[in-house]
């Protein structure tokens, strides 16, 4: 539900959802407001014709014409639907069909003119329950007192039992909104899904991951038919890359081994020879640094090709493999490593890192000089730390000394290509490693955060 | 080497002439006899039919990739040990091809002396008779596998855990060249040259070792090949 929750998809059919349920609320409640107002116009239209009525019989023959329609209407109508009263001026009850004037009314306007019409709230129901009237009432010339009025009754049983359908529907509407908006999501979220999972198998290295299945024909299926080309033009590529670098070594090194075995067949002296040697093979080095650099660029962040690696235990290994040599320059190599630190990697590739290092202090650093290589769990990472009280980065280079063929004007008799940094650099990056050189008072000191394996 | 024993032969499958003629080369002066072929699916046809103690296969090869043919060799039943000789040289080239059943992977361009170091060590592999023994002994210097232990007479030599892995290596090689590269291969597995000489540093704290119990030089040096662990050879 997590993933529900994150998804766009499902705030898109939410907000469609709640459109829905909004619009429809909205043309419920309008039918409501117009239905009151009918129902209203119709009770208002009742009283009218009423007034017109009672108008034209009090102008022929005046009260006692009146008198004589309200008794005949009083026979037909109860309280409860509407109410007539006629008093004289004594407040003696001429005809209508309740008992007496209601407290707290008192007469306002005159005759039977349509306005002003007043609300009333009266005890008039069965057992003294209130009901709301609409009326008149006036008082007549000689202090005559006359009140209709009709009850609103009717107007609210109507409008209660259109509230009453309106409130479960409007549930049920929400409820299958919900429910129709799940049932898209699920469906679209489905879709996307597997395309967000093609992704992340490529993302991991794969780049020969396909989606299985029929394409269907729609926008989703245009969208996998779009990825799968990508993907067709992105391992072409790779692969051409791939044969490149493979047809270059090719095409280079086997020159060179011809050279190289025709140096045996000179007739020059022996040293000369050796140079000659040497010369090739700091070139194929060098080679192999620039392969080595862009194959672990191009690979980085991929999975396949990583194992399981005790950082701890192969650090360990090549402390050992350093340390006579360190001794005999009357160097200390110190390795703090606790164990196991295990990482997802190439054993290879880190071992090429830490050789690097360790050479590189070996070459800057001098008798008496002091160097450290220590492994501590930092967070989810394993922090290594190589780190040596030589001469250090000169300040100068300190920011791009990871780039390719970068190297210390200082540094021009000390063999080397400028490589090893750019290659640790690209390896760490390949395993998803943080590297840093943190400034330092003395010496040089590069801070590696491997990734720990869970 | 017992000499009455027929040469043993040895395949070449490689295009470049230079480096098949190194490689012939290499397998006379070790007293093999070579057969040379240039392209995948004849090596691939020769390595089934005839009887070789070694085939030195080239990857990038018309026809194919001698890394391939290796499963395909095995499925035959042939138990020659294969050598891949190849431009493609990296270290994670030759991981690839060591884990895909090559018995040596040395990357082009390559020194004669390492050739010939390779192709003898899987030569001697090749004719060794498996032996289960527990003591290995060349004179008075022995070598306990399973105490991991090494005696010169009565003498006790001390070795760290890696030299002892390093005096094994060199006593499955007695008598042979072996080169740094070798040693940092199968003693420290790892497949690139690093820039400084830690192999060097290493020997000669062992040979050292030796030398002092034995009173004589045990590993010799051979200029610009490698070492040499022959504890009955006299002299330095």
């Amino acid at each position: 539900m997590s993933a529900l929750r994150r998804s766009a998809s499902l705030r898109v059919t939410l907000a469609i959802a709640a459109g829905i349920v909004l619009i429809s609320l909205s043309a419920m409640g309008l039918q409501y407001q117009l239905t009151a107002r009918a129902l209203a116009a119709r009770q208002a239209e009742l009283l009218q014709s009423d007034l017109q009525a009672f108008a034209a019989t009090y102008q022929q023959r005046r009260i006692p014409a009146l008198r004589q329609a309200i008794d005949f209407r009083s026979k037909t109508m109860l309280p409860d639907e509407a109410i007539y009263l006629l008093q004289d001026r004594e407040g003696v009850k001429l005809a209508g069909n309740i008992g007496g004037w209601p407290v707290g009314i008192t007469p306002e306007g005159t005759g039977f003119e349509a306005t002003p019409v007043l609300g009333y709230d009266l005890p008039l129901g069965p057992g003294g329950d209130r009901i709301a009237y609409r009326g008149i009432a006036r008082e007549l010339p000689g202090g005559f007192r006359f009140l209709t009025a009709r009850a609103e009754t009717p107007r609210e049983v109507t409008l209660a039992g259109l509230r009453a359908v309106i409130l479960p529907v409007a549930a049920g509407l929400v409820a299958l909104s919900l429910l129709a908006g799940w049932l898209t999501s699920r469906w679209v979220l489905a879709r996307i899904g597997r395309i967000n999972r093609l992704a992340d198998r490529v993302a991991e290295g794969d780049l020969s991951a396909r989606l299985p299945g029929a394409r269907p024909d729609d926008e989703f299926g245009l969208l996998e038919t779009h990825v799968h080309a990508m993907l067709d033009r992105i391992e072409a590529l790779n692969r051409a890359t791939q044969r490149l670098s493979d047809l270059i070594a090719h095409e280079l090194r086997t020159p060179l081994n011809r050279i190289l075995q025709k140096i045996r067949m000179l007739e020059a002296p022996g040293a000369q020879k050796q140079a000659l040697e040497a010369e090739i093979h700091a070139t194929t080095r060098t080679f192999n640094a620039l392969l080595d650099i862009s194959s672990a660029e191009a690979a980085g962040g991929a999975r396949p090709g990583l194992l399981p690696v005790d950082l701890a235990g192969l650090a360990g290994e090549l402390c050992e493999l350093y340390q006579p040599l360190a001794e005999d320059r009357g160097m200390v190599l110190v390795g703090d490593l606790p164990g196991p630190a295990m990482v997802l990697g190439e054993r290879n590739l880190i071992a090429q890192v830490l050789t690097n290092l360790l050479d590189n202090a070996m070459k800057f650093c001098g008798p008496g000089d002091r160097i450290t290589l220590s492994l501590s769990p930092e967070g989810d990472r394993h922090l290594m730390v190589v780190e040596d009280t030589g001469p250090g980065l000169p300040p100068e280079i300190r920011a791009e000394v990871t780039r390719l063929f970068v190297r210390a004007p200082r540094d021009r008799a000390v063999p080397g290509h400028g490589l090893g940094l750019a290659l640790v650099q690209a390896i760490a990056t390949r395993h998803g490693a943080r590297l840093a050189l943190p400034e330092t008072a003395q010496g040089f000191k590069i801070e590696i955060a491997w990734p720990k394996l869970t | 080497m017992t000499q009455d024993r027929p040469a043993p032969r040895i395949l070449i499958v490689e295009d470049d002439d230079a480096a098949a003629r190194a490689a012939e080369t290499a397998a006379r002066d070790l007293g093999a006899q070579p057969t040379r072929v240039a392209s995948y699916a004849e090596g691939l046809a020769e390595a089934s039919a005839g009887d070789y103690a070694v085939i030195v296969f080239d990857r990038m090869l018309p026809g194919g990739d001698g890394i391939e043919a290796i499963a395909q060799l095995r499925a035959t039943g042939s138990t020659a040990l294969v050598l891949i000789v190849s431009a493609l040289g990296r270290a994670t080239n030759k991981i690839e091809g060591l884990e895909k059943g090559a018995d040596d992977y040395l990357a082009k361009p390559f020194d004669p002396d390492e050739l010939r170091a390779r192709l003898r060590a899987l030569l001697r592999r090749a004719a060794m008779v498996l032996s289960d023994s527990d003591l290995v002994a060349f004179g008075d210097l022995e070598i306990r596998v399973k105490a991991r232990t090494v005696h010169v007479g009565p003498r006790h030599v001390p070795v760290s855990p890696k030299e002892f892995e390093l005096i094994s290596y060199f006593a499955r090689n007695a008598g042979a060249v072996v080169t740094r590269m070798q040693l940092l291969e199968n003693v420290w597995n790892l497949h690139f040259d690093p820039q400084t000489n830690v192999v060097d540093v290493h020997v000669g704290r062992l040979r050292r070792k030796l030398e002092q119990a034995a009173g004589r030089a045990v590993i010799h040096t051979e200029r610009g090949e490698g070492y040499v662990f022959d504890p009955a050879r006299s002299g330095a």
